[in-house]
């Protein structure tokens, strides 16, 4: 983070944020999140990261926060079902429509699994390499290779089933 | 004209400009003979630029001054300071040993995890509730209800001289095991809970204390197999006296 100028670091925080609006679908978590990736980035700062591998290493960092959140998700559903509670809602993500424009493109986009969403995110559209992508979302390349087919697929035929809307429009 | 047909993997790093030159050119090559695979590809690379452009500016917002490089260099910095201080603060606690030792090491060891707070959360959802496992205000019932789940269990105390008639329990589970909230009140209503699990991974040896959690007061402590906490109303002038007599008893 020493390498950096004020533009190059501002431009990285969109990037994050914008991995993480992706995956949280809901603008508050998506804030939490690059919070808590930067936070957690500061304190370990011990491992020195030259600017080229500071953007993954930050997406790997907000990726495992993001995985854990929803493992405690599920773990306070379990909780409250033990409670009597009854199963946590599924989060909607109803909210990131506030924020997206309703294009054919991105609401199919929207529609893939927070997996497929995150990996189409970080190759077609952060540019990051098969083995970085790999390495930020803990998986082996060859089920990069696969997720990457499937979710290539899922797009396609979300998009060719979903004729684009006649008039675009803000949702607010 | 090629060799071998492209895989589905090659296709992919085709699209994203991955491939080697030379097997980038027999791919091409390949394509230009397979216009329904081109198709495809076609197909995958503009979805990849349509998202890319629906995605530019995605995510932009006014920035926040928390996250501005100036102010984080300066907390890490401070951070570095704090860690020092941090450290001479331990040091000298050790070094002076006693209570003052003993304080530094809970406050740095559970700074981050309050103790007890699953049971503080679990008097929360059903001190009130209608809906414990069992109703029991006969004490010996309440004791084989909790001898049958947590077999090496002591003897439950009479609490009738502190106005505390039992209600009722209900059975639940954490990470580490089974664990149960017993609910008792008094004439006007008022209830106190006695909360008991399985030690869990940070709590195995669990000191005794208190804390405030907004209008509650849980007091733990651990005993034999199993860590115990009391969660009563800041103002319940009982708690103190009740958790002496469950310390001794169970």
């Amino acid at each position: 983070m020493h390498d950096l100028d004020d533009q190059q670091w501002r431009e990285l925080l969109q990037r994050l944020r914008r991995f993480a609006l992706w995956l949280t679908r809901e603008p508050g978590g998506a804030d939490d999140l690059v919070q808590a990736t930067v936070e957690r980035a500061l304190s370990r700062r011990g491992q020195q990261r030259d600017a080229d591998s500071l953007r993954p290493w930050l997406f790997t960092i907000l990726y495992r926060l993001f995985l854990d959140g929803k493992r405690r998700e599920r773990l306070h559903a379990r909780w409250l079902a033990w409670f009597g509670r009854g199963q946590a809602e599924e989060p909607t993500g109803g909210e990131i429509e506030s924020i997206v424009l309703a294009q054919a493109d991105l609401r199919a986009f929207a529609r893939l699994s927070a997996e497929q969403r995150a990996l189409l995110l970080l190759v077609s559209v952060e540019g990051l390499s098969y083995k970085e992508a790999a390495d930020t979302l803990g998986i082996p390349i060859g089920t990069v290779m696969s997720r990457l087919s499937r979710a290539r697929a899922a797009l396609r035929e979300l998009t060719e089933g979903n004729p684009t809307p006649p008039a675009l429009r803000r949702l607010k | 004209m090629t060799r071998l047909i492209p895989t589905e993997h090659e296709l992919h790093a085709y699209v994203d400009e991955r491939l080697e030159p030379a097997r980038r050119a027999e791919v091409e090559a390949w394509l230009a003979v397979n216009p329904e695979d081109a198709a495809r590809i076609e197909a995958w690379r503009g979805d990849a630029r349509r998202l890319r452009a629906a995605l530019a500016g995605f995510g932009e917002q006014p920035s926040d001054p928390a996250l501005d490089l100036a102010p984080l260099r300066r907390r890490l910095r401070q951070r570095r300071q704090w860690r020092l201080a941090q450290a001479a603060v331990l040091l000298l606690a050790v070094g002076l040993g006693g209570l003052g030792g003993w304080q530094a090491r809970e406050a740095t060891l559970f700074a981050g995890m309050l103790p007890m707070a699953d049971a503080v959360e679990a008097h929360r959802l059903f001190a009130d509730a209608s809906t414990l496992d069992i109703q029991a205000s006969d004490p010996a019932r309440l004791q084989a209800w909790l001898g049958r789940h947590f077999n090496r269990v002591g003897q439950l105390p009479d609490l009738s001289g502190y106005g505390l008639q039992p209600v009722g329990a209900r059975l639940l589970s954490n990470e580490a095991g089974p664990a149960a909230l017993l609910v008792f009140q008094d004439r006007q209503g008022l209830r106190i809970s006695l909360f008991l699990r399985s030690p869990g991974e940070h709590f195995e040896r669990m000191p005794s204390g208190q804390r405030t959690d907004g209008q509650l007061q849980a007091r733990y402590w651990s005993h034999g197999d199993y860590n115990f906490a009391l969660v009563s109303a800041v103002d319940d002038a009982r708690g103190e006296q009740v958790r002496r007599a469950l310390g001794v008893s169970l």
